[in-house]
């Protein structure tokens, strides 16, 4: 997910918020902000759009909820076991 | 009623999503009548391409001299007799075109010395075939790059960040739709011909790229009185515990083979057969199992691949290269580490019913793409870029024909204001989207709601979401223009869950992505597509029978049956 971007060599040029999927970052007083930080898919577009290299995506993402139990083993008459 | 300023937007054919099925209808409709205005709008980003975009580049092709009846047939079997035949002999008859396009768009694809083309089987399947785009990394990025060229060239207007919310009639006649800026919150009417819905597969936004689509225009079709069908299969995919991977379907082909704890290849028990080598929705199934039975974590052995095949599964460039190093830099390395893989929900493969011309049989309503159904929940690498580009190229060409001489309707005016009244919860305090949607993940996330289905899991996530609609959706907040369109989208999702489990608990058989622990065995009578009926507002199953009678190939085949469960 997104993680910072460094506001001092941000240049405000907003092609990173431009191409966000998600509307997760925004330009504002000249700089790129995040704005919708949990929306962020870790796509890097962001990243890989800016000219001074003021951003940085972690590869990992929020974790999915757990899907482990609860769950049911069911023997082949649907009895459970 | 709040007074509004609505801005009205006229086209000819409206394309609601902007990836790989919007626009090659587009391009298709504009090559084939120039003379029609053609518009896309999409939620996010104006020409970012989609999920395609994001994507390997990879494409299933039919090539020239190959039988398109003979990969037809590999459909037959792979999704154990749920294949519209006819359907996808087009589909197949028109992928060369599709590869050949992209070849002409200056797209290489990993050719050999010897001429020809490199090709992994996907699935164990005798005939179907993915071509691997020849630079791992970009193939999706440069597609999208190749394609909105030609947009520009061919004169195809574009607009971003708005969000659909509801198709607008002139009697029973599709002719419009009402949106928003999801950043500045204008209002818009579109007025058109007609429409193409090209707006992908509901996700559950994981952790996998499938993040932008969640199936708000999928439900805006149904209530404009299309039906809907397979809604009881999940895109249920193996995935890195803590990242995303993009590209694993060619990792099995390859020699990849998921193990347990004890080094155990973990499908081989399941399926002497085809060992690894097989769909997710299959893996996944064995990994349920043998984690259930205390045998994980599962992780993912890919130590047999050749050293002359690491070529095609190796990052080279874009994205996937920088995702490669930042794992590394995290003292990951992908292909030596045992790194732990787990089963985990991506999106429902439900979608609207509609022919191969993408009409839905609601007058002025087209579908392409993922939105449209094709498949019974299992997959291959490269099927959704080539049928997206086949479909949406049909569609296109189908609406333009549509369109041509024909009228732009007013909208009735009743249900165009009230679709409006949407923009008054922009301000409204609440429950996050962001909240509910984990509460949704949650209730779909065990074993026995999606993997291993059971009538209790099913009735329980039942129970959940009724609870959720009438308790917590109501609360959702929308502060602003961007969290409207989230509290929508995650009202869209918990909708969604609930027709899969509708359809879950009315098919009481397993074929293809569909398991159900109570009805482990397929039977004759459900050779059938469940079908999802708007009956006053309600969504009705009902069978639909596959008319084997009527196609080229009998059903003699089950590709389930290499299993053990």
């Amino acid at each position: 997910m997104i993680q910072s971007i460094d506001s001092s060599a941000c240049v405000g040029c907003g092609a990173c918020v431009e191409r966000c999927p998600l509307d997760t970052l925004r330009l504002r007083e000249g700089k790129a902000v995040i704005a919708h930080g949990d929306d962020c898919m870790t796509c890097y577009l962001c990243e890989m759009a800016c000219p001074t290299g003021a951003i940085f995506v972690h590869p990992f993402k929020e974790p999915f909820p757990t899907v482990f139990p609860p769950f049911l083993m069911l023997d082949q008459k649907g009895e459970a076991q | 009623m709040k007074e509004r300023t609505i801005t009205r937007v006229a086209t000819d054919v409206l394309i609601l999503g902007g990836g790989s099925a919007g626009i090659w209808a587009a391009r298709q409709a504009k090559l084939e009548h120039p003379e029609l205005d053609v518009l896309i709008v999409d939620k996010a980003a104006q020409d970012w391409g989609g999920l395609m975009s994001l994507s390997g580049g990879d494409l299933e092709v039919t090539m020239p001299g190959e039988d398109p009846g003979e990969w037809v047939q590999d459909l037959v079997y792979y999704w154990d007799g749920l294949c519209d035949q006819l359907m996808m002999r087009e589909i197949w008859e028109d992928s060369h075109n599709v590869f050949s396009t992209y070849q002409d768009l200056g797209l290489e694809f990993f050719d050999l010395p010897e001429g020809g083309y490199r090709s992994v089987p996907q699935r164990n399947l005798p005939h179907i075939r993915l071509y691997p785009y020849k630079y791992k990394g970009t193939g999706g990025a440069a597609m999208r790059d190749a394609l909105v060229g030609e947009m520009n060239q061919l004169g195809v207007r574009r607009m971003g960040r708005i969000f659909i919310t509801e198709f607008l009639k002139r009697d029973s006649r599709v002719c419009g739709a009402f949106g928003f800026n999801l950043v500045t919150g204008e209002a818009y009417e579109f007025q058109c011909a007609c429409v193409v819905n090209a707006s992908g597969s509901p996700s559950y936004k994981p952790t996998y790229n499938n993040n932008t689509c969640t199936g708000e225009s999928i439900l805006a079709a149904f209530r404009a009185g299309a039906s809907l069908r397979n809604f009881e299969f999940l895109n249920i995919w193996n995935v890195p515990r803590q990242f995303a991977w993009e590209g694993q379907t060619i990792l099995m082909p390859l020699g990849a083979k998921f193990v347990n704890r004890f080094g155990t290849p973990v499908m081989e028990p399941y399926s002497p057969v085809l060992g690894s080598n097989t769909d997710p929705h299959y893996l996944t199934r064995a990994m349920a199992l043998e984690i259930s039975q205390g045998r994980g974590p599962i992780t993912l052995d890919m130590s047999a691949i050749r050293e002359e095949d690491r070529i095609l599964i190796r990052p080279q460039t874009g994205s996937q290269l920088l995702h490669y190093n930042k794992l590394m830099e995290e003292g990951i390395q992908f292909f030596t580490d045992p790194l732990e893989w787990i089963p985990q929900i991506q999106m429902v493969i439900g979608a609207i019913d509609a022919d191969v011309q993408g009409r839905t049989g609601v007058d002025g309503l087209f579908a392409a793409g993922r939105c449209r159904s094709l498949d019974p929940g299992v997959y291959m690498g490269g099927f959704a870029l080539t049928t997206t580009a086949v479909t949406g190229r049909k569609a296109g060409a189908a609406a333009a024909e549509y369109a041509c001489g024909s009228d732009r309707p007013e909208p009735d005016r009743d249900p165009a204001l009230q679709a409006a009244q949407v923009m008054d919860r922009i301000g409204r305090e609440g429950s996050s989207a962001h909240d509910v949607l984990r509460q949704i993940q949650t209730l779909m996330a065990p074993y026995d709601v999606t993997i291993l289905k059971t009538r209790e899991g099913l009735e329980r996530a039942q129970k959940g979401l009724d609870t959720l609609a009438a308790e917590v959706l109501p609360r959702l907040g929308s502060e602003s223009p961007h969290y409207l369109a989230k509290a929508l989208e995650v009202e869209a999702i918990a909708e969604i869950s609930r027709l899969y489990v509708t359809a879950s608990l009315f098919r009481t058989d397993s074929r293809a992505g569909h398991y159900r622990q109570d009805y482990p065995d397929r039977y004759e009578d459900w050779l059938c597509w469940v079908i999802l009926h708007n009956e006053d507002g309600q969504a009705v199953p009902h069978r639909q029978p596959v008319p084997v009678e009527q196609y080229p190939y009998p059903v003699t085949g089950y590709y389930r049956d290499n299993f053990t469960f």
